[in-house]
């Protein structure tokens, strides 16, 4: 049992380091637009399918890692630039728009949700709703060590980026106030495209790993692993980086940690209910600062 | 802090309760104290200033009073009302006021609809009256209205009754968010800078306003303000702070003359601040006169 | 009294009409199809109505609507069999139900699906509508997957075991409910007479009491109720709740109370939807997890913006549009021709493109018109005439001034 449970920690830890990656993406946005990205978990799902076409295009299984490692740039390359489309067409042109109209505060949520539900179903005219198997590049138990790395090489490089660099300087700025930020000479909507090429680069090497994990790909993997990567970035703090590693790490384990029970199917729902009480507990998340709004 | 806090109470009031008593009032935002250990007590039926440079903690005092921040030390008292555990909407409730720095109306709700608002809470018909359309509901909704109009007329606003609130002039828009204020019934209202954007004229016709006010609903009046003309003409009673520490209280006449108060507040400007303020004394009349009125006091409220 | 003689009047004319339809509607529209479509419609009215309170009125952003209609209609088909079998063992009725019984089981139903909802709705809605931001969106989502999850993956079979587990399992799993097992409840039997009975019970699945006469019946209560509660005093405090909630709190308006009891109503008014949808006549006699899963809560959100938010009319309008507009891919689907494409395009799935055009719409008039097709104004809704404020009571005081002031000014 207690070898059980260490595997099932272990596995945890990948799992959850990999839906960390995808959480980062929605913190990162959030904390500059404070705007729910629904449409990221199709980001996730596209980078996927662009993984699987890659890497079965350059080889597959043949020439494992030459396939895998272009693959999985190409797929970031691709969902990069579909998150950045996704954010100019939809998104940009709501916040050009004066902000004293009707339902200031549902419209951005509305199109996100749009965004996703149009990514989604497009993903299933395209490819059809059949479950696609994921080329097999490297041994089980070499996937996980691998998730594992590259999760954590990926997360040093962003801490770096945001707090090392100018552009991360810039996105800070403007998690702060976007206009303070625009008068102080930043360009913002450069920014915020970046922020969302970066966000979907991350969604695009965890939806790779994720698949080299669970070995296929298919339309509504998004909502499934989308929703809990969400649930990550709350439960560490919305807008936090840190606290949506620790968010998904969390929320892997606790997956794990459930598959050794009889309720197994019950996965999400203990998810929610981890969700629901940390929103009563603190709200703002295990390592969110409480904002304090100008009256 | 000074002693003349007890006796001024003593003077003017009747009763001994102060409407509004603070005792070390404390708010740290971060590392920030914005609010450090304030006492002091407003006596009925006073008109109070709050005064102090940029960043003095005004603002945030009048965010802790109203509850929309819980102080992190120390009591705020609203007569013998603990205002601490309570929530935005029940201070309000209990007969604390408010208006804002930044005029907050509900922009594309009419003029009578914002000021209907302020008395949602004492309607006696509720949600399932209104679902029944029952008699007891139409009569609450037009005793609300009437209520609304006679009070929207006593701010010469009845006429624009209809129209959307963000349509209205500056100065009017700032005369609706006194009037919905007003529509609460209020002991106690808090004026965040009333006299923000106006001239020397409107200014000096605040200070009459302020006071009418006073005397008509029975109130007690706290002010955040920077016009001095308004604050040295207006208030019985100042209470200074900087960086959210209290450094004099008095009446006006002596706090302006308080060396801390000169050093720290009006710094080198002391001199033209005061003079600005005699001046506006020997205009007075002259400024009542631009505000193109001088009618008597309109009828009843009851 | 006027107002009592016309809104009599009124009440007994909706009443005829309802009871006209129950009994005229199998004659006028012959179709089962489109009988059931012309229900169905009603239903998603009711469903776009109550969902309106929340993300129209209220401002706030549900997307696990789906979720209550669901608790609904679990609890509608679940209460709808078992007094229906009761009926039918106590009460000698036939194995089909029967109008006059309606009266008896559909309160019942209409009550405690809107009560199951109301109790999930505050449950859900009390910790997320605390906080500012946009958690209620985000809690929903999780509300509604997990509701649907815990059905769809309850053990059904032979030995589900007591407790949750073992109620979960009477609810059928992912093949869906459709009435309680008659040989479970055989077991329990000891009068013989009772199981003789019981031996000549033909299960047709929930039994489908929801004639014309209740949903039309219920479309009208409902409409009525969220046209009065938007023109009421709650309605005006939701507005500016809307707009600034720390200023409505500055005047006594305590937004949580409001939103949560918003959210409660919209609930509620998921749950009954979800009752009639159960027991609906001409419909679908299981329910089944898959009916309420998120493509559900999108379309309802769809009818909600595409009419504009927080317009009654406009709610109505989106529910039957959107219902016709699902029913009419359906039949697509069926067509040979389309039949035929599918065979060269295996990926062509005609509800997924309608979702794509729905998405795609619904973005565009997020772009170009945020606030729906009608905004939030109402069709039909007449201009009230204000009265001039002066007209009733004339104070003869003088033209108030535009600063109240005492006569003389003192000088300090």
């Amino acid at each position: 049992m207690a070898m059980k449970i260490l595997s099932a920690l272990i596995t945890g830890l990948a799992q959850g380091s990999m839906i960390a990656l995808i959480a980062l993406g929605y913190t990162m946005v959030y904390g500059i637009l404070k705007l729910i990205n629904f449409a990221h978990s199709e980001v996730f799902m596209m980078g996927a399918y662009a993984g699987l076409f890659l890497i079965g295009a350059l080889g597959g299984e043949s020439s494992p890692l030459f396939a895998g490692v272009v693959g999985t740039l190409g797929a970031m390359c691709l969902a990069g630039a579909l998150g950045v489309v996704v954010e100019r067409i939809a998104y940009a042109p709501l916040r050009s728009r004066g902000k004293n109209r009707a339902n200031t505060r549902i419209t951005p949520l509305v199109t996100a949700l749009g965004m996703s539900v149009l990514l989604q179903n497009m993903a299933q005219l395209l490819f059809t709703a059949q479950y696609r198997g994921y080329p097999k590049l490297l041994p089980i138990q070499h996937t996980r060590k691998v998730i594992f790395i590259t999760a954590i090489t990926v997360m040093i490089g962003l801490q770096y980026l945001v707090h090392r660099t100018w552009t991360g300087k810039a996105m800070r700025a403007l998690s702060t106030n976007v206009e303070a930020a625009r008068l102080m000479g930043i360009r913002t909507g450069r920014i915020i495209s970046l922020t969302f090429l970066t966000g979907s680069t991350l969604a695009a090497v965890g939806a790779v790993l994720y698949c080299l994990d669970q070995s296929q790909a298919y339309p509504t993997m998004g909502v499934v692993i989308g929703t809990r990567a969400f649930v990550a970035a709350v439960i560490g703090g919305i807008g936090n980086i840190p606290g949506a590693m620790l968010g998904g790490v969390l929320i892997g384990v606790i997956g794990e940690l459930t598959k050794l029970t009889p309720y197994s199917g019950l996965q999400d729902v203990l998810i929610f209910t981890a969700l629901i009480g940390v929103l009563l507990v603190r709200p703002t998340g295990l390592l969110g600062k409480a904002g304090i709004e100008k009256v | 802090m000074s002693a003349y806090r007890e006796d001024d109470a003593a003077q003017k009031t009747t009763s001994s309760v102060p409407v509004l008593d603070l005792r070390g009032v404390t708010k740290t935002f971060g590392g920030l104290r914005a609010v450090s250990d304030v006492t002091f007590s407003v006596p009925e039926r006073s008109i109070f200033g709050l005064i102090g440079p940029n960043g003095a903690g005004k603002t945030t005092l009048f965010n802790l009073i109203t509850g929309v921040y819980k102080a992190d030390s120390g009591s705020i008292r609203f007569r013998t009302t603990d205002l601490g555990p309570l929530k935005p909407a029940q201070i309000a409730r209990v007969g604390v006021a408010r208006t804002f720095q930044n005029i907050r109306l509900f922009g594309q709700l009419t003029v009578l609809e914002n000021v209907l608002i302020a008395c949602e809470h004492k309607r006696k018909a509720h949600l399932l009256s209104a679902l029944l359309r029952t008699e007891l509901f139409y009569r609450d909704e037009e005793e609300m209205k009437n209520r609304a109009l006679e009070l929207l007329a006593i701010f010469d606003l009845d006429k624009m009754a209809d129209e959307v609130s963000t349509s209205l002039s500056y100065g009017n828009q700032r005369r609706l968010e006194i009037a919905r204020a007003m529509m609460l019934d209020p002991k106690l209202l808090l004026l965040d800078e009333p006299a923000a954007g106006m001239n020397y004229g409107e200014a000096e016709g605040l200070k009459t306003q302020i006071r009418w006010l006073r005397d008509r609903f029975e109130l007690t009046v706290v002010l955040v303000e920077h016009n001095m003309q308004v604050v040295m003409g207006v208030c019985e009673d100042l209470h200074v702070l900087d960086h959210g520490e209290t450094i004099a209280h008095g009446p006006p006449e002596l706090v302006r003359k308080h060396p801390k108060v000169l050093a720290a507040y009006l710094g080198e400007d002391a001199d033209e601040a005061l003079d600005a303020e005699a001046e506006a004394a020997a205009h007075a009349g002259q400024g009542a006169e631009e505000g193109d009125s001088a009618a008597p006091e309109t009828t009843e409220l009851t | 009294m006027p107002r009592t003689l016309r809104r009599a009047i009124v009440t007994l004319a909706l009443i005829g009409l309802m009871i006209a339809l129950e009994f005229g509607f199998e004659r006028v529209v012959t179709d089962a199809a489109w009988r059931q479509l012309a229900l169905a419609a009603m239903v998603n009215i009711i469903v776009a109505l109550s969902l309106n309170v929340i993300n129209g009125m209220a401002g706030q952003f549900s997307i696990g609507h789906a979720g209550f209609v669901g608790v609904g209609a679990y609890t509608g088909a679940v209460v709808a069999s078992n007094i229906h079998i009761w009926l039918f063992i106590h009460h000698r009725t036939e194995s089909a139900p029967l109008f006059q019984n309606s009266f008896l089981v559909m309160p019942i139903v209409l009550l405690s699906a809107g009560a199951m909802a109301g109790i999930f709705g505050f449950v859900v809605g009390l910790p997320s509508l605390r906080l500012k931001g946009d958690y209620l969106a985000i809690v929903t989502l999780g509300f509604a997957e997990i509701f649907r999850l815990v059905i769809a993956t309850a053990q059904t079979g032979g030995d589900a075991g007591g407790g949750i587990s073992g109620a979960l399992a009477t609810l059928g799993g992912q093949n869906g409910y459709g009435g309680p097992d008659v040989r479970t409840i055989l077991t329990t039997v000891t009068d013989p007479e009772v199981t003789a009975r019981l031996n000549t019970y033909e299960n047709g699945g929930v039994p489908q009491y929801a004639g014309p006469f209740w949903i039309f019946g219920a479309v009208v209560v409902v409409a009525l109720i969220a046209w009065r509660l938007k023109f009421s005093g709650w309605g005006r405090a939701l507005r500016a709740l809307r707009e600034d909630e720390i200023a409505s709190a500055a005047v006594g308006v305590d937004p949580t109370r409001y939103k949560v009891t918003s959210f409660v109503i919209a609930a509620v008014g998921a749950g009954v939807a979800g009752g009639l949808l159960a027991s609906m006549r001409d419909g679908n006699p299981t329910i089944q997890p898959d009916q309420f899963t998120f493509n559900t809560s999108f379309d309802a959100i769809t009818m909600v913006i595409l009419g504009g938010s927080g317009s009654v009319t406009g709610a109505i309008f989106g529910g039957v549009f959107v219902t016709f507009t699902v029913k009419m891919i359906e039949q697509l689907q069926g067509l040979e021709s389309v039949q035929a494409l599918k065979v060269q395009f295996p990926s062509l799935d005609l509800n997924a493109l309608r979702m794509v055009v729905y998405a795609a719409v619904l973005i565009t008039l997020m772009i170009l018109r945020p606030e729906g097709l009608f905004g939030e104004r109402e069709l039909f809704k007449k201009a009230r005439t204000k009265k001039s404020p002066s007209s009733n009571d004339t104070p003869d005081k003088p033209v108030a001034t535009p600063v109240p002031e005492p006569a003389k000014p003192e000088a300090t």
